[in-house]
């Protein structure tokens, strides 16, 4: 089985605040400056969730050499409008006949219907549903999709909603797509769940919750792990475990850069203990980052010498 | 070096506490919202006030900071536990004259309840609480957290003890959200929602005066999601239809007191690169909404670490944690000279390790202003 960053699916997933933007920019960086099986560079799209009535802050850096590198900021009333379309094309025949009106016209009436933008709008699950049906349709045509999901429990609620209207839907047509689409999840060979966490305890836990989580959705594609931001080891680590402490702060940058490692090694036993095996990224100083695209080239080259991808 | 004294005194978290009853503190994961709204609620108390901390956050890090087991939907009283640890700190601090509390309500229950509480009549909630949609809605709708947060603030608000307000200090830390302003947006979402005359459509679908387009999207509708489907659709809206005008009149009622003088919100950040836009976008949403943002908060700060001259070959972490305080102040004056209008009320120091006692956090609440 290949790595799960290997995939044609990559999920990139945990809470907010730990880098998954930055992470899964590099990993699209990254895999773009791969060759696939027949030696030809390839073909990566990379997809966030932001809102889009906001300036798209988050751009990805050009890859350099041959690869391509897409990215897609999904609008969820386009992705609704575009799903809608395709799906009242597919009924086709009979019952659009019975109707005496064209496919165009149709199309039309039901997506300017006032009820139905209505529930596109504001019913819940709709636009977890159509954003992650855009995503799995777009995987054709890429050789690696990398999604930068929104933190955990925005993130495991597209994969619910999926699931509910699966169930919600029993037997129509956007039941089969939803079944279709969870197939794809489910499968190791097709895709694949990147767990980002920071060595801090709670974004630790979270990352464990997040896999239990994962794992009842998809309990044959078991998910994998990162810890980014992993400050450099020190040489002279406090002797006293952080909870001995007197208090929670630190007097110096010497005191405080030792006990930051002290404390990390400390939160990771957290993982340890869960039997969890996992990367660590290093924090990349701000010499090396004094813009994004230079964060995520730096994230880039990291991800590749750990042989996260090859 | 200490930080610099540059927060004015108007605009200090004391100054928040002394002139607001409610504090909503606001922002994206992972910047110690948490932990803050803990320290004010404690400081509030060290002040002489009755004090809440009320959270929903699902991850229980308030129990966690608060060092206690559990946390439930009632109010802990801690104020007892507070005075023993502020006497091991400094005996002065446990003479103080206030109270606190804490409260995680359990979202799920208040929302079955809520739903209780509207309803005309016991069946009638049942039947909404039946209806499939109506349980995905309560479990999966990202704007349910967020709205039933403000049902119990207001109830909270409102309850009394001997004729007068039961909290004179209520502390509102707000559910973590992918956007600073994510909080603010979920009650208009959810009121979208409760649009009457769309419900209407839906409820009585076969009503005489629905137009011919809407006969034709609703048959496309049934196709595209089966019968069942539809049916479940016009049961969960007769159900909105009978909770409607009396949910309406409590959104306007909770969405009031937020615009109301007695609450404040402080903007819960970290210094990082993204900081300076996220701000704008609150301060604008704000006011679009007529609140009051009293301050800005900016967490996890390096640049209270006294500068000793470092070693001739610092460490690889000592020469990062250098470079982090450099980009730090640069990124704090930006800050500053980009909200003119939004002060920063106080800049916590980043912890060498977690907070997870009170004693922890009566250090902390020490530590709100330079």
């Amino acid at each position: 089985m290949t790595q799960a960053c290997q995939r044609n699916l990559i999920f990139v997933i945990g809470k907010g605040g730990v880098g998954k933007t930055v992470l899964s920019q590099a990993l699209a960086l990254a895999l773009s400056q791969t060759q696939n099986k027949s030696g030809k560079s390839k073909k990566i799209l990379w997809v966030c969730f932001e809102d889009p009535s906001r300036p798209m802050s988050k751009l990805i850096p050009r890859p350099e050499g041959k690869g391509q590198l897409w990215h897609l900021n999904l609008d969820p009333m386009d992705a609704f409008e575009e799903y809608a379309s395709l799906k009242i094309e597919a009924l086709g025949g009979t019952f659009l006949s019975r109707l005496k009106i064209g496919t165009t016209r149709l199309t039309k009436t039901f997506l300017d219907n006032k009820l139905i933008r209505y529930m596109a709008k504001a019913a819940p699950g709709i636009h977890e549903l159509v954003l992650l049906g855009k995503v799995w349709y777009e995987r054709e045509h890429y050789d690696h999709v990398v999604i930068d999901m929104p933190s955990t429990g925005y993130g495991v609620a597209m994969f619910q909603s999926t699931i509910n209207f699966s169930k919600l839907f029993g037997g129509g047509p956007l039941a089969r797509d939803a079944d279709q689409m969870l197939a794809t999840f489910r499968d190791p060979e097709k895709s694949g769940f990147w767990i980002v966490a920071l060595p801090e305890e709670m974004p630790l836990r979270e990352a464990i919750e997040l896999d239990e989580l994962l794992r009842e959705l998809f309990p044959d594609n078991p998910a994998e792990f990162v810890v980014n931001r992993v400050f450099p080891e020190s040489t002279h680590p406090n002797p006293e475990a952080p909870d001995q402490w007197e208090t929670p702060f630190a007097t110096d940058i010497k005191d405080y850069a030792a006990k930051r490692s002290t404390l990390e090694a400390h939160n990771l036993k957290l993982w340890d203990q869960a039997k969890i095996k996992y990367t660590e990224i290093g924090y990349i100083p701000p010499s090396q980052s004094r813009d994004e695209a230079e964060l995520v080239r730096s994230l880039a080259d990291e991800i590749r010498e750990k042989g996260i991808v090859s | 070096m200490s930080p610099a004294r540059t927060t004015p005194s108007g605009s200090s978290i004391s100054a928040i506490i002394a002139k607001r009853r409610i504090i909503v503190t606001c922002g994206t994961g992972g910047v110690g919202k948490t932990t803050l709204s803990a320290a004010i609620a404690v400081k509030a108390a060290l002040a002489g006030k009755r004090a809440v901390v009320i959270t929903i956050d699902p991850a229980k890090r308030l129990a966690t900071s608060l060092g206690v087991k559990h946390l439930g939907d009632e109010a802990t009283d801690l104020t007892e536990q507070l005075r023993i640890v502020c006497k091991k700190v400094d005996p002065t601090l446990g003479k103080f004259t206030g109270a606190l509390s804490a409260i995680i309500p359990d979202t799920r229950r208040t929302f079955e309840s809520f739903v209780k509480s509207i309803a005309s009549t016991p069946a009638g909630a049942e039947r909404v609480m039946k209806n499939p949609i109506f349980q995905i809605f309560a479990k999966e709708f990202s704007g349910t957290n967020e709205y039933m947060a403000l049902e119990r603030l207001y109830a909270l608000a409102m309850e009394t003890e001997n004729g007068r307000p039961r909290y004179d200090c209520i502390v509102l830390d707000t559910p973590p959200s992918r956007s600073s302003q994510g909080f603010l947006e979920a009650p208009g979402l959810l009121a979208r929602f409760f649009e009457e005359k769309l419900i209407r459509w839906l409820a009585f679908p076969a009503n005489a005066l629905v137009a011919a387009g809407m006969k034709k999207a609703l048959g496309i509708l049934e196709r595209l999601t089966g019968a069942g489907f539809m049916t479940s659709l016009v049961d969960f809206a007769t159900g909105l239809l009978q909770v409607q005008s009396t949910f309406t009149a409590n959104l306007k009622r909770v969405m009031e007191l937020l615009e109301s003088k007695e609450v404040g919100f402080i903007l819960v950040t970290t210094p990082s690169p993204g900081t300076a836009p996220d701000l704008r976008h609150f301060v604008e949403k704000l006011s679009q909404h007529k609140m009051r943002l009293d301050g800005i908060s900016i967490n996890r700060t390096l640049s209270y670490l006294t500068q000793k001259p470092l070693p001739k070959n610092p460490s690889a972490g000592e020469k990062l944690v250098q470079e982090l305080i450099e980009r730090e102040r640069q990124l704090i004056r930006e800050l500053r000279a980009s909200a003119a209008d939004a002060p920063i009320c106080s800049q916590l120091p980043e912890f060498a390790r977690d907070v997870h006692t009170l004693e922890d956090l009566v250090h902390v609440s020490q530590a709100l202003e330079p």
